[in-house]
């Protein structure tokens, strides 16, 4: 049978037909989020899920997934977001780098959005808001944190009858009795040639010496020019990573030492200790040595540091000024730090999650994780690594410092005037 | 009817020319002029708006030590790398040419190799042969009763430098030494057989004969490796980071860094534009010297 249409049957047609594409939600703008990442293990699997469930609400919004190698990632995204052509949504370390973008409004104020209901504000705890709030507004959210434990071997503890060190004195004797007994055995080693290590030891040491509050006005510059850098505690924190090099904790070349080096020293049980991040466990459990357990960087004898104070350093996602779509951007970070996408990077990730509503539910994650999840779940202070926290010259003064400490080329007063010069010369361009 | 030469061959050359003009002017010279520009002006990677600044940056890299520090490791390095390089590339091609027998296109091989490996590669085979704890030269010193150094070989700051060059004249002596074997190979027997005939032998023929002879060949080996240690980056950057505590900071990785870790574009400008100036000078020097050898 055939059918056919006359003119104004036709018009009338694809008026119809024309009006119910323009209505139906089926085909409501297509959009696509950029976003870019690290390259961590599981993260791309996470995305990958979260973006697919997502689908389910935003069915008309995909997620274009980009990961990188941290140094190169630092570069990349700042030339991307100056260009045309970048991330919508970006992974980002809270301190310096974020404050960096928000001041050069590469970065969007979120707080509208994000306070929405429904919206990540609404999701967090306040404490975790705070590390990418400034001036009261808020410019990305907290996804997970980075911790810092001194893991050991259970069992080479356990053989030599060693008991965990409760104060820094406790830790350089604990050193020297494992060098006694081979010195060939490095207790801890360091890895410090690209820097990054040893500094996250000054920043405890910085804690334990001063505590947080002790330091704030330091670190974000607020004192007085002639103020800066002159607390006595900044050298005995110098000092006391001395004491604990000459207690023979770390290789006898540090500076000279790779990191992945010094790790696999750990891994391979030649080491027995190891100053790690909660990022280890994953590599450790991948590697086969789960006999491990952990404690916090020790209290220093009379520092006015707090044992309830730890390393903790949030990261998280901020989203684009450039971007075109600003409210899918926050519902896709959003819907990232739900309760149960918080669960799922916990057992993808295997990161601390902001969002630890579930984690108790968390399968897949090794007993270290957990007891590691719950130990963050009890300080009562983090601490930010001084790295990502201090303005890019004073962090990099910081880190040669440490560095010329190391090789005993600067005494730690030295090394404290050096910081001072560097810290008080960009004050004064503030 | 006979067309005129000259236009026709000047437009069809103008159009072969133009894709490699074209990418010249996209990628080197277009860059060039920004960052001569970007040189007088304060701004960092991510900041909206530029400030004119005059030659502050400039006056600020004559007195910042560490930008002084880092020229002066650049001429250690241009320094060293012409004797390690230039130096050890003339002896050994001077050993294939005359002194080996049999097997010299093996050796030969053998020594070019590391010209045709990447420097990042090259960089962190030895990394790992320096490395203070796993690495094979502590074993080997250990093994003949000596002490490695106590900093390491890339963690003190009185050695690091010295690896750098060690590293860099490992990886490019072969390339100098097949400029100059060529050049070698280029001077007529006969000339050494006359003056052997007038009693020139041995130094006398090498002085007045051999020198004379790979000049030109010497002149460009030594600008390439001039011109090489003023724009090292890889080497430096991968092995040492500029470390410790920038002892072996050079203007490549100074330049990176002010402009990527600090965001001093408007500063790290400068510093390219000292370093463009330079090689540019050197590159002049280069056609100068080959036009009059």
């Amino acid at each position: 049978m055939q059918f056919r249409l006359n003119g104004e049957m036709r018009l009338i047609a694809a008026t119809v037909l024309g009006a119910a594409v323009l209505v139906s939600p089926a085909h409501a703008e297509d959009i696509v989020l950029k976003m870019w990442t690290l390259d961590n293990n599981g993260y791309k699997e996470f995305i990958a899920e979260a973006a697919e469930a997502f689908k389910a609400t935003h069915p008309n919004v995909t997620i274009e997934h980009q990961i990188f190698p941290g140094d190169p990632y630092k570069t990349a995204l700042k030339v991307a977001l100056v260009g045309s052509d970048g991330p919508d949504v970006f992974f980002n370390w809270s301190g310096d780098k974020a404050k960096q973008l928000v001041k050069d409004k590469l970065a969007l104020d979120i707080t509208d959005l994000g306070t929405a209901p429904g919206g990540f504000a609404t999701v967090l705890p306040e404490g975790w808001l705070d590390a990418f709030r400034y001036d009261g507004r808020l410019y990305g959210a907290a996804i997970d944190a980075v911790s810092k434990y001194v893991f050991y071997d259970k069992a080479y503890f356990a053989e030599h009858n060693v008991v965990i060190p409760k104060t820094l004195g406790e830790l350089g004797n604990l050193c020297k009795a494992i060098r006694k007994t081979d010195p060939d055995t490095i207790p801890m080693p360091l890895g410090n040639k690209t820097r990054w290590t040893a500094i996250h030891w000054m920043t405890m040491l910085n804690e334990r010496a001063m505590g947080v509050a002790g330091t704030a006005a330091d670190y974000d510059l607020t004192r007085p020019a002639d103020q800066l850098y002159t607390d006595p505690g900044y050298a005995k924190a110098f000092q006391a990573l001395v004491d604990l090099q000459d207690a023979g904790c770390f290789e006898d070349a540090p500076n000279a030492t790779e990191y992945a080096i010094a790790d696999s020293m750990f891994a391979t049980r030649a080491s027995p200790m190891e100053y790690c991040g909660t990022w280890c466990t994953s590599g450790l459990d991948a590697a086969g040595f789960t006999d491990y357990g952990f404690f916090r960087l020790p209290v220093m004898d009379g520092g006015k540091g707090s044992a309830d104070a730890n390393f903790l350093v949030p990261e998280g996602y901020q989203v684009s000024a450039k971007t075109a779509h600003p409210k899918e951007a926050v519902e896709w970070l959003s819907f990232l730090v739900s309760d149960q996408q918080g669960l799922k990077f916990a057992e993808k990730v295997q990161f601390l999650p902001s969002n630890t509503k579930l984690i108790d539910q968390a399968e897949g994650v090794s007993q270290s994780f957990k007891d590691i999840a719950r130990d963050v779940g009890t300080l009562k202070q983090g601490v930010n690594v001084l790295d990502a926290l201090l303005e890019a010259t004073v962090a990099d003064a910081y880190m040669n410092a440490t560095v010329e400490v190391l090789n005993r080329t600067l005494t730690p007063e030295q090394a404290v005037t050096k910081i001072r010069d560097a810290a008080v010369a960009v004050q004064a361009k503030q | 009817m006979n067309r005129p030469a000259l236009p026709a061959g000047s437009l069809s050359a103008s159009a072969m020319m133009a894709p490699a003009l074209i990418l010249v002017g996209v990628f080197i010279l277009i860059p060039a002029v920004v960052a001569v520009v970007g040189s007088f002006f304060d701004f960092s990677m991510t900041s909206a708006t530029w400030t004119f600044v005059g030659g502050a940056n400039y006056r600020r890299a004559a007195t910042d030590p560490l930008f002084w520090l880092a020229i002066s490791n650049n001429i250690f390095i241009v320094v060293g790398s012409v004797i390690t390089q230039v130096g050890g590339g003339a002896i050994l091609a001077a050993i294939l040419d005359r002194g080996i027998r049999r097997g010299s296109v093996v050796y030969r091989t053998i020594i070019f190799m590391p010209v045709v490996i990447s420097s990042i590669a090259v960089a962190f085979v030895w990394m790992l042969i320096l490395d203070p704890n796993v690495g094979p030269l502590n074993a080997v010193v250990k093994a003949l009763g000596l002490s490695p150094p106590r900093l390491g070989w890339l963690g003190d700051p009185a050695i690091s430098l010295w690896m750098l060059l060690l590293i860099a004249a490992w990886q490019n002596v072969g390339f100098q030494m097949m400029l100059i074997l060529a050049g070698l190979q280029a001077i007529p027997k006969e000339n050494y057989e006359a003056a052997s005939l007038d009693g020139a032998r041995g130094l006398k023929a090498f002085w007045y004969i051999t020198l004379p002879g790979i000049r030109n060949v010497l002149v460009l080996a030594t600008l390439i490796t001039v011109i090489g240690g003023f724009k090292v980056f890889d080497l430096v950057f991968v092995t040492t980071g500029g470390g410790p505590a920038n002892a072996t900071q050079v203007l490549g990785t100074y330049t990176y860094t002010q402009a990527f870790s600090f965001g001093n574009m408007g500063y790290a400008n400068a510093m390219a534009v000292v370093l463009l100036v330079t090689a540019a000078l050197l590159g002049w020097l280069q056609v100068r010297l080959s036009r009059r050898a």
